[in-house]
């Protein structure tokens, strides 16, 4: 019934991301897209770092690539990240927004144009006010809107604007996003 | 700026439509979703409401247009962009061009670049004492655009990113000798790029220079579609001499396109592809 997840997050995400992609089934049915804040400047080591523990793997995309179930794709340093039509990443090099490329923003609205009611938008711990926007966008359009538990989260700014600018519809802690997703059939 | 105005697909098609119909100017093969969003950009940027705002403006002030052409192309937004690229430039590929070379070698800067990537090239020949040894040439969309890149006043966003990317390509050279800063502006040494022939271009890049031994094409076919991407990947591929050099974005690929096997990889990470001898 779903067709992507999409999670963003920043600063004191890594570690719950981390747990996230460790308790995925292999066989997760969806695709992942992860749009985290990131040194620009540094191209390589995070996909490393994150497929450590991950169960699916862990791609940084070329512009063009096709999105696929059971893969997760990580928006690459210094470009920002988005769905295209016929299920395709593209990527951009225009203005930070938010003071981010990747901004959480520009990945979460265009994936809501393209996935409307079939995708699960997910914010994680961060300390700036991106994705706020995105995540209402995604339940504008009749997507599922999840925010991490504040009173979890490492630096809770990134949380506490999204709920402030949109109703969601779970506030949960990291064990309860697990298991929501755990939980997703095809 | 927050933009916050959303374009339809249909607005959007009128758009373009109308650029072609009324301008010439070939957007149908542009990336759907980058486009939208450039043009709410541009929408919002002149306070034009919507996309009929932005049509009546163009229908009563045809020069609009040249403005809408330098702004619908995203800006390169730094100098040095990915220094690891331009050390490779500098110690691998550069040298490779000037050798066994009777006329000077062309560089063909094919990306619509807003005179970053041309200052950083030319900043790097400049080091290596070859700013006259070889012709560039500059692909340009809009007039606005190379007044803006000759005058030397390129509006940079952040000169602290510029400088510390300048230094990661080179950690003994000094930034501030390529810009002076008259009155709050930043204004780059315009004798860096005298000796540039700028190509004015269409959408489609139909103008070329013929026999390059190098193309700069980094971050532009990330706006194309694979149609679009294709039809400019042949056109470059034809424009390299044998063993010539292209330089795509550090996440650009040829695979899944046919120019694919007109090219070996030369550098893996910084994405240089070497044109075939056959």
């Amino acid at each position: 019934m779903y067709k992507a997840v999409i999670i963003g997050g920043s600063a004191g995400s890594f570690q719950v991301i981390t747990r996230i992609l460790h308790s995925l089934p292999p066989t997760f049915p969806l695709p992942v897209l992860l749009c985290l804040h990131r040194l620009k400047h540094v191209r390589s080591g995070f996909v490393e770092a994150l497929s450590i523990k991950s169960a699916i793997p862990i791609i940084e995309p070329f512009d063009k690539e096709q999105i696929k179930p059971g893969k997760a794709y990580l928006a690459p340093a210094n470009y920002h990240m988005y769905v295209e039509l016929g299920n395709k990443i593209a990527l951009s090099t225009e203005e930070p927004v938010n003071h981010s490329r990747p901004s959480i923003d520009l990945s979460f609205v265009t994936a809501a144009q393209v996935y409307r009611d079939k995708l699960i938008g997910i914010i994680l711990s961060g300390a700036n006010r991106d994705g706020a926007y995105g995540l209402k966008k995604i339940k504008d359009l009749g997507g599922v809107a999840i925010v991490q538990n504040p009173d979890e989260c490492q630096v809770r700014t990134m949380t506490e604007a999204s709920l402030k600018m949109t109703p969601v519809d779970f506030v949960y802690n990291t064990n309860e996003i697990i298991k929501f997703l755990q939980n997703i059939k095809a | 700026m927050i933009i916050r105005y959303e374009i339809g697909i249909v607005d959007t098609r009128n758009v373009i439509k109308m650029l072609l119909d009324d301008f010439g100017y070939d957007f149908r093969d542009y990336a759907l979703t980058s486009l939208k969003r450039r043009l709410e950009y541009v929408i919002t940027l002149h306070a034009l409401r919507d996309a009929e705002g932005l049509m009546t403006r163009l229908k009563n002030n045809r020069d609009f247009v040249d403005q809408l052409l330098a702004d619908l192309i995203p800006e390169t937004t730094e100098m040095f962009r990915d220094p690891s690229f331009w050390r490779i430039l500098r110690d691998e590929v550069v040298p490779e061009l000037l050798k066994g070379s009777p006329s000077k070698p062309r560089i063909w800067l094919a990306s619509f670049d807003s005179g970053e990537e041309l200052y950083s090239l030319s900043i790097l020949l400049k080091e290596l004492n070859l700013l006259d040894e070889v012709s560039i040439y500059c692909n340009a969309l809009s007039e606005r655009t190379i007044q803006r890149i000759t005058s030397g006043r390129l509006d940079p966003k952040d000169m602290e990113i510029n400088e510390a990317n300048y230094q990661r390509f080179n950690e003994k050279g000094k930034y501030s000798n390529y810009y002076s800063a008259e009155g709050g502006t930043i204004v780059f040494d315009v004798g860096l790029i005298k000796n540039v022939t700028f190509l004015k271009q269409n959408t489609l890049i139909e103008e070329e220079p013929g026999a390059a031994k190098l193309i700069l094409f980094r971050n532009q076919a990330i706006y194309y579609n694979q149609l679009l991407s294709e039809k400019i990947f042949a056109k470059l591929s034809n424009c390299l001499v044998a063993g010539g050099f292209l330089a795509l974005g550090i996440k650009e690929t040829l695979d899944n396109t046919n120019a694919n096997n007109k090219f070996t990889i030369y550098n893996d990470s910084e994405r240089i592809y070497k044109r075939k001898t056959t």
